[in-house]
């Protein structure tokens, strides 16, 4: 009786029940992409960063669960404000609360447990996608990595099932404490409080003051060392909880004081928002400080990887260096855009320990060689090799033509002679082809082909350590260390983007049915349609795009931090277009909560014409 | 020679029309309210008091039959030119006030000459006129939070007002009141009257219906009667609709 009681509670809500529903799962699925990695020990401790990068993953966990929690509260109170009044009209028909407990947890429970089977569904989708999606964007072939990992299935289950019978008691022992009345008109006025002018001022500029002292003491992390990371916590953290509770409210004082807000409904809507940045103080700073850490991971992430083929490019002026390449290698390299070659004759005699080739070929063709400029900010030059640098065994140019040689050669000695001299060689001579590419990640794939070909013409050489040589060997030995750091980065910063939206998103939406009854008093007092419409937009938005603001300033400063320590190079390009991508997602998300939210509280005109 | 304010010809609404139940709420409903007037609707719970207030409040089309607001039919309007209409024409008087509690009595009290884009200067005078006459010019910076019942009926009793409409409705506005305060509000409301606004009040409460001039009774979607103060006192008038009651509703 009760579950069909319960059955037929969601099956009138329907559509409601679906936004719940939709965002449970999107939440379990994120939880789920997050442990497929976390979880896998064999994945996160292969990494570079090995055991560190557990304890990430562990931290990253338990932040995420606490997100979860949070999130799947403000969707249950969604919830409950949908069924308040059925329940007290239960109540009010004589049903027991403890009838009316036990109905709360068996919804719950079935809502939770049924969205997070689906969401598991989900969520090794997504993980597949995602993964598979990176590891071709950053060309990191992700060993040891499977979408569908049986105790990552089991963790989201237990953590959901935990989560959602504690929202179930919290809500019945809310319920029990409410009087079927009380219930039935839970429609109760806010206990709106105008600030006072001073707390709001002094608390404004308390705010602002620890913000620039969290600011500075990141920007000065070579000087403060590790207590900058401490100073700035604490300062942030209480800085970004003030700036919401005082400075934009002032802010929006201010424009309130103005005539402008006499137009239209905009004093209506500066009102609501300022309340609801007050109401909301807590999950704004969460949201702002949570939203700097996923941009802020992304951003790290990306920024590792830009790197590599700067530091590639700085290693070496050619990709490949392939001596007497089979005709295989020569179609493959044939199909790079951009390319160009370069090719020298080359006789080995190891009699001398040399490896010959002509000085007039190099007077042609000068060999190119690359050098860092700029060590700190990787800034690196090419530059054509005289004569006299190609035979100095200490130079940088001789080094890089060195290194572009077979694996067996090149603890021989290089020496340019002339053509009378290279042609009285007993030798059989070889061409040495180097090829030189403007874009290597574009070209990722067809030198990695190239590579294996030379590895299995080098043979034993190459698996003893001495690697195939040229710039694209330096871009793949870092991509193995940085892009699994860098996958994490990504995947770390989309599930907490993911989950933190959507928490605000529930936070704002179960706040729509108290606001029903005044959209209902304006329409009637004739403001159009389109005006109500404007005026969500306006308020949501705000909502959404503080916290952003002041997250994106947190990431500003935090990367210092990365710069300071030398960590991370052009981290202002990767940041302005990961911020970029990062504010996209989370518009999308902004749009989804001003379309629900308009579609509970905005009357619909009975004819509309 | 008066004019009227509201003049209902033929009214029918039938919900549903083309489903499976289709309901017939009004049957044929003529009426007019003469300018200045203030008069009562009652009937019984689905008499079709609300769908008829609805419709003469632009918030509902009727099936069939016209309405006319000030000279201006209104049943052919598009959404936008009914919500425009609403603002400028009509005033409303809710049941629970509806002040928005993040907004000063002033605010309130001057969000439908906001609707209308009027100028700031303008607005400020328009709700102190307001307010003055409702005698709580001295609340106008207070939040609804700090304004007992009887202050806030007030404050929704101006923001009804401000805009010079050409008639107030209420939809049962003494309904979530105690007797004290409703019958503040029930006073404030002839006073208004008094001074030549025009008053429709939809209700069910005899007490409430007694302080209007003439009383329409609706009964299955029909005007079924009618009856008229006529100089009577207001008890007197309370037990005519009393008696009335008696025998109509059987």
């Amino acid at each position: 009786m009760l579950f069909k009681i319960s059955l037929s509670g969601v099956k009138s809500r329907w559509k409601d029940y679906l936004v719940l529903f939709s965002g449970m799962m999107i939440t379990t699925a994120i939880f789920y992409m997050f442990e497929a990695i976390s979880t896998n020990d064999k994945f996160t401790t292969s990494s570079p960063v090995g055991q560190n990068a557990k304890f990430v993953f562990i931290f990253g966990s338990i932040l995420l669960a606490i997100i979860t929690l949070v999130y799947v509260f403000y969707a249950n109170n969604f919830l409950m404000s949908m069924r308040k009044h059925d329940y007290g009209l239960f109540m009010m028909l004589g049903a027991k609360s403890k009838v009316i407990s036990k109905l709360i947890i068996l919804e719950t429970l079935v809502i939770g447990l049924a969205s997070t089977f689906v969401g598991i569904i989900l969520g090794v989708g997504f993980t597949k996608g995602l993964s598979g999606l990176l590891s071709s964007q950053i060309h990191v072939p992700l060993t040891n990595f499977s979408a569908f990992y049986m105790p990552a299935v089991w963790s989201t289950l237990i953590l959901f099932l935990v989560l959602f019978v504690i929202a179930g008691l919290v809500n019945a022992r809310t319920f029990m404490k409410t009087s079927a009345l009380n219930l039935l008109r839970s429609n109760q006025e806010s206990d709106w409080k105008d600030p006072k002018k001073r707390t709001l001022f002094v608390q404004a500029v308390v705010g602002l003051v620890l913000l620039a002292i969290g600011y500075y003491a990141m920007y000065d992390i070579n000087h403060l060392q590790l207590l900058a990371i401490g100073i700035g916590l604490i300062t942030i953290v209480l800085g970004t909880y003030f700036v919401f509770n005082s400075f934009f409210v002032m802010i929006l004082e201010a424009v309130q004081r103005s005539n402008t807000s006499y137009k239209g409904l905009n004093n209506f809507t500066i009102s609501q928002l300022k309340f609801r940045i007050r109401d909301y103080t807590k999950i704004l700073s969460v949201v702002s400080l949570l939203f700097a850490l996923a941009l802020g991971a992304i951003t790290v992430g990306i920024g590792f990887q830009r790197m590599v083929p700067m530091m590639a490019a700085g290693n070496n002026a050619y990709a490949v260096g392939l001596t007497n390449p089979s005709p295989k290698m020569k179609s493959l390299v044939g199909g790079i855009d951009g390319k160009t070659q370069v090719t020298y004759q080359q006789k080995v005699d190891p009699s001398t320990k040399s490896v010959y080739y002509r000085a007039s070929q190099f007077e042609a063709q000068p060999f190119k060689y690359a050098h860092f400029t700029n060590q700190a900010q990787l800034k690196s030059k090419i530059d054509n090799a005289s004569l006299t640098q190609l035979k100095d065994r200490a130079s940088t140019a001789y080094a890089s033509l060195n290194n572009l040689q077979t694996p067996l050669t090149r603890s021989l000695r290089i020496r340019l002679v002339s053509d009378t001299t290279f042609n009285q060689i007993n030798a059989k001579a070889n061409t040495l082809l180097l090829v030189r590419v403007k874009d290597m990640d574009a070209a990722a794939t067809t030198l990695s082909k190239i590579t294996n070909l030379q590895t299995r013409q080098y043979g034993k050489k190459v698996s003893e350590g001495l690697g195939v040589g040229g710039a694209f060997e330096t871009y793949q030995l870092l991509k193995g260390v940085f892009g699994s750091l860098e996958f994490m980065g990504i995947f770390l910063g989309i599930a907490f983007l993911a989950m933190l939206a959507s928490c605000l998103m529930f936070k704002i939406l179960s706040g729509a049915a108290s606001d029903k009854t005044r959209f209902e008093m304006l329409n009637k007092i004739g403001a159009r349609k389109s005006v109500l419409n404007r005026s969500i937009a306006v308020q949501i938005l705000g909502l959404f795009i503080l916290p952003a603001v002041l997250g994106i300033i947190d990431v500003a400063f935090g990367l210092q931090m990365f710069i300071k320590a030398n960590l991370l190079h052009g981290a202002y390009q990767t940041f302005g277009w990961s911020a970029l991508g990062f504010s996209i997602l989370y518009l999308i998300y902004y749009g989804i909560t001003v379309m629900i939210y308009s579609k509970i509280v905005v009357p619909q005109t009975k004819v509309e014409k | 020679m008066t004019t009227e304010i509201v003049r209902t010809k033929d009214l029918h609404k039938t919900y549903d029309q083309n489903g499976p139940k289709p309901y017939e709420a009004l049957k044929g409903i003529t009426f007019s309210v003469q300018q200045g007037e203030f008069v009562g609707i009652m009937g019984a719970s689905g008499s079709g008091k609300t769908t008829l207030l609805n419709i003469m409040a632009t918030l509902d089309q009727p099936t069939s039959g016209s309405v006319e607001i000030d000279g201006k039919d209104v049943t052919n309007l598009t959404a936008n030119q009914m919500s425009d209409f609403r603002s400028e024409k009509l005033g409303f008087i809710f049941q629970d006030f509806n002040l928005l509690e993040t907004l000063t009595a002033q605010e309130n009290i001057a969000l439908p000459l906001s609707l209308q884009n009027k100028k700031a200067g303008e607005t400020k005078q328009s709700v102190e006129a307001a307010a003055k006459k409702l005698g709580i010019d001295d609340l106008l910076s207070k939040y609804p939070t700090q304004l007992s019942g009887g202050q806030k009926q007030r404050v929704a009793a101006a923001r009804a007002l401000v805009a010079n409409p050409s008639i107030i409705f209420g939809d049962e506005p003494t309904g979530a009141l105690d007797s004290t305060n409703a019958r503040e509000l029930l006073d404030t409301l002839t006073n208004i009257n008094q001074q030549g606004v025009s008053i429709l009040l939809v209700t069910h409460d005899p007490f409430s219906a007694s302080f209007c001039k003439r009383i329409l009774f609706i009964k299955d979607g029909k005007i079924g009667d009618e009856i008229d103060a006529d100089g009577k006192s207001r008890n007197e008038f309370y037990q005519q609709i009393l008696e009335k009651l008696g025998t109509f509703e059987q």
